[in-house]
């Protein structure tokens, strides 16, 4: 089946509530897209050109919603003094954090995008997404908050002991780290690309909502802040389990919130859908990369159900970054569901679409 | 025994509300008064351990919280530790021991290394996110014993199957007797991976790599 529209025509007519062609869909092919274009992980970490084209091959074959220049949680405390392992081909890990000691908290400086680490390969591979894309999709780069990233300065266990033996150390590392990141976006959207942020440390799965209050929401509110000064709306990610903080983070006034597999979709729509598009929340690991093809469409129609009519939007969107070896066909399988469900979705549809599903898994 | 009692409760209170510096004076008191180390781990250190454990699920405790936890169990071993009685009916017999790849929780599996050392055995720790090859290599140069896998998440499971593949590939599957732990694992999983034993905790795991070795 065929797109008609390009995603940023979706995009525009969706905003205006004009018809569209179908729901916008992100399987959020991450560094998979080294395997769609022929290339190893770790030379999208040091080629921007590879970089750009490799997301593009991707898009090009799958024609979903969103691209992204992003590889990996540690380009910005990287460019700060922290150690990051490149193993060939898989992806980036961090290696050494910044400093080892919270003596040394006063010696950090913000990263420059321009001269540090990666930010300026990054950079370059956002001028080169544009121009293969521009106007075609709209183009955004992932960026870290500042609370996540200040876990790589100081190495994570350290920093989450900080947060009971030392508090004021902790937003002493997030104000630096906010520097940074608010450097690298104001660099991003300099090029006209919307960053995009992920703060899987924040989740409920690893701090409690009081410390997510206390430590992250004031610098991930200025990041927003700054960002939406600029002209963009920004799409916050927070892995793991966030019942618990979604009011806080739709509260930010954020274009879209979206919401791994383990948080439930249909809550997450009653609770803050009203305040913010929902993006989400097909499981990447146990549907996307080992399930079949039927097992992504059952899921993909489910996420349809509960997620469709979210009074301010929805995307069709893998939980997380899907594992690089996820096979092509459940992409493929995703990409498909969303266009046959086409748009308006029609809820009696979707509820035979999966009735249909749930015999055929039976009998297999 | 009621001061026994009493500092047991202690010692797992010091662990459950992250006493970290605390629980060295309760731990250095409780062997002062001559109780047995083995008892002071598994009925006081590892009980606070696992209670913060079930407060985590409940959404009570983070990760922060249980750091501090393990920090403070952690601090009570070392003083426990130098007291443990050796039991020597098991010497001889090599334990590999590690978190598989993919997962680098290792509290479980450093209860369980302690109390194996303690059963007796010559425990190898290869540490955490262990590579499938790593466990196979070592399995091959110890040429016998038990191998001791864990893991925390769903998602890595399935590379304790990889191990368990590695050593029939390498023809010396019967030479190991293959334990398997951790949070998300249950006797039908260690069934269908070809496992020879799950233990839910480290007391019991020894126990049952002593039965292991008595029968094989």
């Amino acid at each position: 089946m065929q797109d008609q529209m390009t995603p940023m025509e979706r995009a525009a007519a969706l905003a205006k509530g004009l018809p569209v062609d179908r729901l916008p869909c992100n399987p959020n092919v991450a560094n998979g897209v080294a395997r769609i274009y022929g290339c190893k992980i770790s030379e999208l970490s040091r080629n921007a050109k590879t970089l750009a084209d490799a997301q593009v091959a991707s898009y090009r074959r799958f024609g979903y919603d969103s691209i992204r220049i992003f590889t990996d949680l540690f380009p910005w405390a990287e460019a700060m003094g922290a150690t990051v392992k490149y193993p060939d081909d898989e992806t980036a890990d961090l290696d050494q954090p910044a400093i080892t000691d919270v003596s040394q908290i006063d010696s950090l400086q913000p990263a420059d995008p321009y001269k540090d680490g990666r930010l300026p390969l990054q950079l370059d591979a956002m001028k080169y997404l544009q121009d293969e894309v521009k106007g075609e999709i709209g183009c955004s780069c992932g960026i870290v908050g500042a609370f996540t990233n200040a876990f790589f300065l100081l190495g994570v266990n350290k920093t989450l002991s900080m947060i009971y033996k030392n508090p004021e150390a902790v937003h002493r590392l997030c104000q630096v780290s906010l520097e940074t990141v608010k450097a690298y976006a104001a660099a991003a959207i300099d090029l006209g690309i919307t960053p995009a942020i992920s703060e899987p440390m924040s989740s409920c799965t690893v701090v409690s909502p009081k410390a997510f209050r206390e430590f992250s929401l004031p610098y991930l509110k200025e990041l927003v802040d700054f960002i939406k000064s600029k002209g963009k709306g920004v799409v916050v990610h927070i892995c793991g389990q966030t019942n618990k903080i979604w009011e806080d983070v739709a509260d930010l006034g954020i274009a879209g919130l979206s919401i791994d597999n383990v948080a439930s979709l249909a809550e997450c729509k009653k609770a803050v859908g009203h305040k913010v598009k929902i993006l989400g929340n097909v499981d990447p690991a146990v549907v996307m990369f080992s399930g079949t093809p039927l097992d992504v469409r059952y899921n993909t129609l489910r996420c349809i159900r509960d997620g469709y009519d979210s009074p301010k939007g929805y995307m069709v969107m893998s939980g997380c970054s899907l594992p690089v070896d996820t096979p092509r066909e459940n992409i493929q399988a995703m990409m498909d569901t969303v266009r046959e469900v086409g748009y308006p979705v029609c809820p009696e549809r979707v509820a035979e679409l999966i009735e249909d599903c749930e015999r055929r898994l039976k009998e297999k | 025994m009621a001061e026994k009692e009493a500092l047991l409760a202690e010692l797992a209170r010091c662990v459950l509300e992250m006493e970290d510096e605390a629980v060295v004076d309760v731990a250095k008191s409780y062997v002062e008064a001559g109780f047995d180390a083995y008892e002071g781990i598994t009925e006081g250190l590892a009980k606070g351990m696992e209670k913060a454990g079930q407060l985590y699920e409940e959404e009570e405790y983070f990760v922060p919280e249980l750091l501090i936890c393990s920090d403070a169990m952690y601090n009570g071993l070392e003083i426990l530790k130098p007291h443990l009685k050796r039991d020597n009916s098991s010497k001889g017999c090599g334990v590999l021991i590690g978190v598989v790849e993919g997962d680098t929780h290792d509290i479980g599996k450093n209860l369980v290394k302690i109390m194996m050392e303690t059963a007796g055995f010559d425990v190898h720790d290869l540490g955490r996110d262990v590579p499938v090859s790593e466990f196979v290599a070592q399995a091959k140069e110890m040429g016998s014993g038990i191998v001791c896998m864990s893991t925390l998440m769903t998602t890595t499971m399935g590379n304790m199957k990889k191990v368990i593949d590695g050593l029939v590939a390498e023809g010396i599957r019967d030479q190991f007797k293959v334990m398997v732990g951790g949070g998300p694992l249950s006797s039908a999983f260690a069934e269908k991976i070809g496992a020879d034993a799950y233990t839910t905790n480290a007391a019991e795991a020894a126990k049952r790599a002593r039965e292991l070795v008595a029968t094989a």
